[in-house]
């Protein structure tokens, strides 16, 4: 499979040059994700850097995107959890 | 020390020095996709770690040690999640509203202030709360960075589906940080 059939987006090859505020944000989290195919990443790239109600959104979605992503890893397990499984290593070892 | 119990103990120290540290990891990844079902959890992390003993054998030691494990986990949990599926499904899509979105967080909040201000623990209830049709998508990238395609193949449903699925998960997400922050007077 190559790269471009990886990608998904409305109508591959038939991005629109322009497009509206409500189009961009539609498929805004398949821009930040790099999902877009090209025309359509192209499109929606123009249309952000030359809007002053989007360029913020997006922004801001970004931003969430990226806080999602650290907070979403932090986590501590149980310090029992370990010395059980050691246990069970152990009980398998005989 | 006889010799075939020499290997063995070195097999033991070995594993516990490359694997076990990346128990917390584990955790947090059984956490994220169980929706922070404490319990389930650590019997998720728990099997896998003894599938991994098990198979530690082939693994290549100096490899990334964590995605392996990681693997273990996901495919075990994957494979349950899958086989419940069979269950009809309980959730109705809403629509949701599109556009700058009056009532949202961005229009609340949005240099994003409140990403610096809630604590991770906020972020994490929210992925929690959210339903199995959304968590696990959303889990699978943004927490663990999977492609579309790929969370399409994991789980068994088209790549347009993901695509909405994501979308939503991440606006709920979105409107639970803002009940968070307006609880807690971040926000007015």
């Amino acid at each position: 499979m190559t790269d471009d059939m990886k990608r998904t987006g409305p109508e591959p090859g038939a991005a629109p040059a322009e497009l509206s505020c409500q189009e961009s944000l539609a498929l805004v989290y398949e821009f930040l994700d790099g999902e877009l195919a090209a025309d359509w990443n192209e499109a929606v790239r123009r249309h952000v850097q030359k809007c002053r109600r989007c360029y913020p959104h997006f922004d801001f979605e970004r931003m969430f995107l990226d806080y999602l992503h650290e907070a979403g890893n932090e986590a501590r397990a149980n310090p029992e959890l370990e010395l059980r499984i050691r246990a069970l290593i152990g009980a398998e070892l005989g | 020390m006889n010799r075939g119990s020499h290997i063995q103990h070195e097999r033991r120290r070995e594993f516990e020095s490359e694997a076990l540290p990346h128990l917390d990891s584990l955790f947090g990844l059984a956490l994220r996709l169980t929706g922070g079902d404490e319990p389930r959890s650590e019997d998720l992390v728990q099997d896998a770690m003894l599938k991994a003993w098990r198979a530690w054998d082939g693994f290549e030691v100096g490899t990334n040690c964590r995605a392996w494990l990681m693997t273990i986990l996901r495919n075990q949990f994957i494979n349950d999640y899958r086989r419940d599926r069979s269950r009809p499904a309980k959730l109705e899509f809403e629509q949701v509203a599109e556009g700058h979105g009056a009532g949202s967080l961005y229009e609340a909040d949005p240099e994003g202030r409140v990403f610096d201000r809630l604590l991770s623990q906020h972020v994490l209830r929210a992925i929690e709360e959210l339903p199995d049709e959304f968590r696990v998508p959303v889990v699978l990238a943004d927490v663990e960075g999977f492609g579309y395609e790929e969370i399409a193949e994991t789980l068994g449903i088209p790549v347009g589906t993901v695509k909405s699925r994501l979308f939503r998960g991440r606006r709920r997400v979105q409107e639970r940080l803002h009940g968070f922050a307006e609880d807690l007077g971040f926000l007015p």
